[in-house]
């Protein structure tokens, strides 16, 4: 919680309450999605016949296995992978092709975020050559989009001077900068220590308490994946499918130490871990 | 390496002067005897009177003039074909082949096609130069578009970006280190070419000097020739990296990818 609180002086303090976003959160429906790929024998089969629901306002976190076709998924939802067969729907449209109102988080931030612009302008990159926001929106969203993650002091280094943990918020800045209705991360805290990961997961549940966004996290992390979850979906198999949905009914707001000391965290986390780690599970 | 040019090499300029003192003394002791090798300072007082006359600087001025000329062409056409065949498929499909026969072409050989199409004009030393300074340009940057991390092309897809800004804001800061290697390239071989097709083709600037000179039995001022060519090389070179680190410093910054 400390973390928030040093990265929200403004927000909590002086400024005005963030207003809800105008529009209302976007969920996805997904019916019998299926993914091919070209392999080096003929084409293998990634994800097959998935069908799930995502609330809109809903943490859905989806774990499994290295290779099961998660990250494949979340490309899917972002529409930078099309279904070989079935539909996607956001908010009732079929997905083809990045949407509006969706923005995908990476886990390489080094690569996602542009070495020779200035921390401000990556995160102004979304926003860039828009109609509908003008400069001086721009600045602002940009403004309060750094304020969020504690990234106002850094707005002018290069991101590559910054550490591992700065960068990847840097990324979520950028996300958060278009106000997305949708935000699809793809391990994003894989690659950070264990004190960033949890100042960052604490930054993130804090900005969807305020706005709502729906959000699909894929993750390995177990305890990550019952901390910020209302709902984990277990993909298992190869070509992956749903093997479990468990449900996370934990009161939020949470806490690292009081939610993850609380009996039901750890026969969640129990439960998803079977469902990972066994094979017939589900 | 860019940011700071070193204006003072104490070992490199020592080497130059050296072998320049070595030359100097080998020609006025009469150790090396030749008919026309001239001394340094022949040279250097040829290069003088060519200059006060404005002979050699009319000349010069010429030369550079076409090989900048050619140049830019050569960037504006190669920078867009480089990105286009490592962007589009059917560009890449249809051209890869004409273009690594294309380029290993001896540019020299179209000399005097050129001239039996154009003639002997400065249209035919822009086009046989921009030619020659096209190709590292288009193969550098179609290595450095190639290059571009295919996660940045994701990045620009989840923004909606347009084909036209993503070939700007991403694709082209992205692989500009590569293109600048190629511009330098291609600077080189503006002036490099220039000055063949005026040694063969058409009778002007420092390269039809040269000619001139070598056929008039005037070794000094050719050697002047020489020289200035060599000094608008070095010039345009460092212009151009002059240019480019204060244009888009942190375009080339060596460390941005760490």
């Amino acid at each position: 919680m400390s973390t928030v609180a040093h990265a929200q002086p403004a927000a909590e303090g002086a400024g005005p309450p963030q207003p809800p976003t105008e529009e209302q959160a976007l969920g996805y429906a997904c019916r019998g999605v299926t993914v091919s790929m070209p392999g080096p024998r003929g084409k293998r089969a990634i994800l097959s016949a998935l069908d799930f629901e995502v609330e809109p306002g809903e943490i859905v976190m989806v774990v499994g296995r290295s290779g099961t076709g998660k990250t494949t998924l979340l490309r899917v939802l972002g529409g930078l992978v099309p279904a070989s067969a079935g539909t996607v729907l956001l908010g009732g449209q079929v997905v083809s092709g990045p949407p509006a109102s969706a923005v995908t988080v990476f886990q390489d931030y080094a690569h996602a975020l542009l070495p020779w612009r200035s921390v401000r302008r990556n995160v102004a990159l979304g926003l860039e050559g828009r109609r509908d926001c003008s400069r001086v929106e721009r600045d602002q969203r940009v403004a309060r989009a750094l304020e969020v993650v504690g990234l106002a002091a850094r707005a002018d280094d290069r991101p590559w001077r910054l550490s591992g943990g700065m960068q990847q918020r840097v990324q979520i800045a950028r996300a958060l900068a278009l106000q997305p209705r949708v935000l699809l991360m793809d391990e994003p805290f894989g690659a950070l220590d264990a004190m960033t990961k949890a100042s960052l997961q604490d930054q993130l549940l804090e900005v969807h308490g305020r706005t709502a966004t729906t959000i699909v996290f894929v993750t390995h992390d177990i305890d990550e994946a019952v901390y910020l979850g209302d709902r984990v979906v277990v993909i298992d198999g190869q070509p992956g499918s749903i093997t479990q949905e468990i449900p996370v009914d934990l009161p939020r707001p949470r806490d690292q130490l009081a939610t993850k000391e609380r009996p039901e965290f750890l026969e969640l986390r129990r439960r998803v871990y079977d469902a990972v780690g066994g094979v017939h599970g589900g | 390496m860019a940011a700071r040019l070193r204006w003072l090499n104490l070992s490199g300029a020592l080497t130059m002067i050296t072998v320049v003192g070595a030359w100097q003394l080998a020609v006025d002791t009469g150790l090396v005897d030749l008919d026309y090798l001239p001394a340094p300072s022949e040279v250097a007082q040829a290069g003088a009177s060519g200059l006060s006359s404005g002979e050699l600087g009319s000349a010069a001025a010429h030369t550079l003039a076409v090989s900048l000329v050619a140049w830019l062409i050569a960037l504006v056409v190669g920078v867009a074909a480089g990105v286009l065949i490592a962007l589009w498929r059917p560009a890449r499909v249809t051209l890869t082949a004409s273009v690594e026969i294309l380029r290993t072409l001896p540019v020299v050989a179209f000399v005097p096609i050129a001239v039996l199409i154009v003639g002997l004009s400065t249209t035919m030393e822009i086009a046989v130069a921009a030619w020659a300074a096209m190709w590292p340009i288009l193969v550098n940057t179609r290595g450095g578009v190639d290059a571009v991390p295919a996660r940045l092309h994701e990045v620009a897809a989840v923004f909606r970006m347009t084909a036209l800004r993503r070939v700007r804001v991403v694709v082209l800061p992205a692989a500009a280190p590569l293109v600048l290697v190629g511009a330098r390239l291609g600077l080189s071989f503006a002036l490099i070419v220039t000055v063949v097709a005026e040694m063969i083709g058409n009778p002007a600037g420092l390269g039809y000097q040269i000619v001139r000179l070598q056929q008039a039995l005037r070794p000094d001022e050719m050697f002047a020739a020489v020289v200035v060519i060599g000094l608008l090389g070095i010039g345009l070179n460092a212009a151009l990296l002059a240019l480019t680190t204060r244009v888009a410093p942190d375009m080339f910054e060596p460390g941005r990818r760490a």
